[in-house]
């Protein structure tokens, strides 16, 4: 199984790697061109960054509830680290958000 | 379409001025009424009955005024001053900007940008007011060992050659960068989340987004000023 795997991958490595090799050059023709890298890079900026937020923002939940449930008398104090870990966890989300609305701004104009 | 429109129109003063100018007018408003309020009630000892605007700033100063005693210490009041403000200011100037008409300061990235040089440079003032010189003792890195030469003790730090002072600086500029663009990029996505809706679905998902932003905006304001608490507090601890 792993060895078939290895083999189909690497076929694919061969066969894209002439078509990366020449997209060195962006141009009208080629698939990388640099507007199709800002979008990609646009949406993958975003993507990744909500990402990372969505994973740290549920280990806080679950180990916050987790603390409440076997503590429920300091519930407020835990309530109130909460909503500050979530805020801070939250604006590294917005960080890609604002390179994506960057990278989005200085898309070049579509052809008519 | 914004109340400031015709303002500008006339004055050609922008409408991030115009907005700052607003929240500040009603601060200081607000500070004179409570001023008399507590003038009124011989000196304040005894809070009003029900909802008043005095009650309202007497729980909001007291939280964040223990929050100040845990994180800076004994020379708190000294410095409460400049985090309420930028607690307040904030938090009026966020919610001027969830009102349709109405825009807020803090959706334009002058004033954020505004705001993050002042508390920086509050934290640098309060660390070389307390140290002094060796307020850069923090920039050169931990302590590894002492070493005892000619009769005077030398803090050797190792990592002073590896490029940490370069670090500390970069950390200490992108402060700026995060306290200012965070701040901003939550104002402008609520506003981006909502318009994108209206134009979805205008009838009632549109407010649900809008009360996520008035938590939204509560809790930014919080964080600003509780990020320069946390600055000031390690500016003024002694540097190991």
């Amino acid at each position: 199984m792993r060895r078939v795997l290895g083999i189909v991958l690497w076929s694919l490595a061969f066969v894209a790697a002439p078509s990366l090799a020449m997209a060195a050059e962006p141009g009208a023709d080629s698939f990388l061109g640099i507007g199709a890298g800002l979008a990609i890079g646009a949406g993958l900026a975003v993507g990744l960054a909500g990402l990372g937020c969505g994973i740290g923002q549920g280990l806080t939940a679950g180990n916050t509830t987790a603390g409440i449930a076997r503590n429920p008398g300091a519930a407020g104090s835990m309530f109130t680290n909460f909503i500050l870990a979530m805020v801070l966890i939250e604006s590294i989300a917005i960080y890609g958000l604002v390179i994506a609305l960057l990278l989005y701004g200085s898309l070049p104009a579509p052809p008519a | 379409m914004s109340v400031y429109a015709s303002i500008e129109h006339a004055t050609h003063v922008p409408a991030v001025v115009q907005a700052s100018l607003l929240a500040a007018g009603l601060l200081v408003v607000a500070g004179l009424v409570l001023r008399r309020q507590i003038a009124a009630a011989g000196g304040g000892v005894v809070p009003d009955e029900g909802v008043t605007l005095r009650n309202v700033v007497e729980v909001l100063v007291d939280s964040i005024a223990s929050l100040a005693r845990d994180i800076m210490g004994e020379e708190w009041r000294r410095y409460f001053p400049l985090v309420g403000t930028i607690f307040v200011f904030i938090l009026v100037s966020n919610l001027m900007g969830m009102v349709p008409g109405l825009g807020g300061a803090t959706s334009d990235v002058n004033t954020t940008t505004a705001w993050a040089i002042l508390s920086f440079a509050a934290y640098n003032y309060v660390g070389i007011r307390k140290h002094g010189f060796w307020y850069i003792n923090q920039f050169l890195g931990p302590v590894l060992f002492d070493v005892t030469l000619f009769g005077r003790k030398i803090h050797v730090r190792p990592l002073l050659f590896f490029g940490f002072p370069i670090l500390e600086l970069f950390l200490h500029l992108a402060r700026i960068l995060t306290l200012s663009v965070r701040l901003l990029a939550n104002m402008f996505a609520d506003h981006t989340v909502v318009a994108v809706w209206i134009t979805l679905v205008p009838i009632a998902i549109p407010a649900v987004f809008m009360g996520l932003g008035m938590l939204v905006a509560v809790l930014q304001a919080f964080v600003f000023s509780l990020l320069t608490m946390i600055y000031i507090g390690l500016a003024m601890e002694e540097p190991h």
